[in-house]
């Protein structure tokens, strides 16, 4: 087995409105090894965001600990938490989140600020990225001259900058249409697959957790159901209903042509 | 710009004095202050006496013969200044002034000389009740007069003098409300900015930018933008200083006249003009700065307090 990246043990979340307690998180344990992709499902109010936050270091847990990359980062603060989020994790956001006066590469280059001294290696490196996410020779796009794909493309090769232990996605197909959606879902698992990045992503959209490998379902503040998603099956170059071979790039199983891309919900029932 | 200063001047005065035993011997009726030669006498005709100023324009000194209106005349002595009126007076016989000028049998003035200063201005006031068509003036009035010149030229540079005070105070005190609406206006702006940037700073923070950056970031910001603002008032400033310094600040002008033969006519005019200089120009240039760091202090503050979860939020 790989290494974990992300590792939760007896995690809580307890935030108090007024005399009322509520408990986001409740004594969460969750293991995530590099290579994965997982969804985060959960309707509203299970717990989600908090526990984005938690990953994020946004948000310190009330008990419980979060290693990332090996590192506890519970309780660490935020002159130290800043570097974590610089050099382990690229967030993607629902809204994109581009600087709207900075042009694509510069908005890739944002991260690579603190860490990287030269310009001339950032650019490169910045340009390399976009290419990856199939930008190339758009670097010097402003946001508002991309389209939503396009953008949520720069702020995963954003994400990817300096080299994250894990991406750390909310809602990345939210904002987008169903061309897009796809698009990204497709990015995402390629970039898994090819580059074999790490993903996390939470989500309440069917079709993108079901291309995932790991699928967790969120309720009241703990994990109640795991499944397998699509993606485990197309990692091994096998259709995840009759077995046969498929390429990486198929729709549908060129065997049982049944489509490779569902929107069924994977915890319905 | 400064000072401009006008005078006219007359080249030269004649004044005749009757040259007779009996008022030269008993009365002061000539100059004093010979600085070189000697006093005209009693008896003296075809003779001056030259002020030093005379003497430089005729170019002539003592023993020469100078050529007056077309008529020779020798220079007996030279006389040094006794007051504003005599420094270009040239001196001669009475009866030879006259001839000269074509005035033979007419005067323009006579001296009257009391036994007692007591009894003069009783005197005065009968010569003129008497003869309303004569100007009669006393060493006292004369002397009032100047002095009320006098007071009437200081109170001119006192109010004057008062009014550049007063625009220098009026203008500390504008100073001191620009800089604190300054500051507030760069504060203001600088927390709307802020503000409407919200999920910028979010993202930019939680995409690993440090606290210090970000207030950096924000500081500069203000700064920068109090520097434009700085440069364009310079140049505002720069070239407008002139025509506003000139709606501003007063005019200082004042007269002289000297003199009741107005021989000397001085009229004195300043006028003050407010110009810049580097040093005005580096002076702004530091506020601007300082200001814009004053006024982004507490924006920036602001600013890197900004949780990364800002950046999550749905518009």
């Amino acid at each position: 087995m790989s290494k974990p990246v992300l590792q939760l043990e007896n995690l809580n979340k307890t935030f108090t409105l007024g005399k009322r307690e509520i408990n986001a998180v409740v004594n969460l344990n969750l293991t995530i090894y590099a290579g994965e992709f997982v969804a985060i499902m959960g309707p509203s109010g299970s717990g989600k965001t908090t526990l984005l936050n938690l990953i994020g270091c946004i948000d310190k847990p009330t008990n419980g600990k979060v290693f990332l990359d090996g590192i506890d980062v519970g309780q660490m603060r935020e002159n130290q938490l800043y570097k974590i989020r610089r050099d382990k994790m690229g967030f993607v956001f629902q809204t994109f989140n581009l600087l709207p006066y900075l042009n694509a590469r510069e908005n890739v280059e944002l991260p690579m600020e603190g860490k990287i001294k030269s310009k001339t290696e950032r650019k490169k490196r910045a340009s390399e990225l976009l290419a990856m996410v199939g930008l190339s020779g758009r670097e010097n796009h402003r946001p508002q001259r991309l389209s939503a794909g396009e953008q949520q493309r720069v702020a995963i090769a954003r994400a990817l900058a300096n080299n994250p232990a894990f991406i750390l996605a909310d809602e990345p197909t939210g904002n987008l249409d169903s061309q897009n959606k796809q698009e990204i879902i497709k990015l995402l698992a390629n970039l898994n697959l090819t580059q074999g990045t790490t993903i996390i992503m939470v989500t309440h959209d069917s079709q993108a957790a079901n291309h995932t490998e790991r699928m967790l379902l969120l309720k009241d503040g703990k994990i109640i159901k795991e499944k397998e998603g699509l993606h485990l099956a197309m990692k091994n170059n096998k259709c995840p209903n009759c077995g046969g071979s498929i390429k990486s790039t198929d729709q549908v199983c060129p065997i049982c042509k049944k489509p490779l891309i569902t929107s069924e919900e994977p915890f319905s029932a | 710009m400064g000072r401009t200063f006008t005078r006219q001047v007359t080249e030269y005065t004649i004044e005749g004095i009757p040259l007779t035993s009996e008022l030269v011997d008993n009365y002061p009726v000539l100059t004093t202050n010979i600085t070189s030669g000697r006093n005209l006498q009693a008896g003296d005709s075809n003779v001056v006496l030259l002020s030093e100023n005379n003497s430089a324009y005729f170019d002539k000194t003592v023993g020469d013969t100078v050529t007056i209106l077309g008529q020779d005349f020798t220079v007996v002595g030279i006389h040094g200044t006794n007051s504003v009126s005599d420094r270009l007076t040239l001196y001669m016989n009475l009866s030879d002034a006259q001839s000269l000028t074509n005035n033979t049998g007419y005067i323009t003035s006579f001296r009257i000389f009391t036994t007692s200063s007591d009894v003069v201005s009783t005197v005065a006031g009968t010569i003129s009740s008497m003869h309303s068509e004569l100007t009669v003036s006393t060493p006292q009035e004369r002397m009032t007069q100047l002095q009320q010149l006098q007071s009437s030229y200081t109170a001119a540079l006192t109010s004057a003098e008062n009014s550049i005070n007063s625009t220098q105070t009026t203008a500390f005190e504008e100073i001191v409300v620009v800089v604190a609406a300054t500051s507030l206006i760069v504060l203001f702006v600088m927390l709307y900015t802020v503000r409407e940037r919200t999920k910028e700073i979010g993202t930019l923070k939680a995409i690993g930018f440090s606290n210090k950056t970000v207030m950096g970031q924000f500081m500069l910001e203000g700064i920068l933008l109090s520097i434009i603002a700085g440069v364009v008032g310079i140049a505002i400033g720069v070239i407008a200083a002139p025509t506003i310094s000139s709606l501003l600040l007063p005019s200082v002008s004042g007269n002289l006249f000297g003199g009741t033969g107005a021989i000397i006519r001085a009229g004195v005019a300043q006028t003050t003009t407010a110009s810049v200089n580097i040093d005005l120009v580096l002076l702004a240039f530091g506020a601007s700065i300082a200001l814009g760091a004053i006024g982004s202090l507490y924006p920036a503050w602001r600013a890197a307090k900004i949780r990364p979860a800002e950046a999550m939020k749905y518009e």
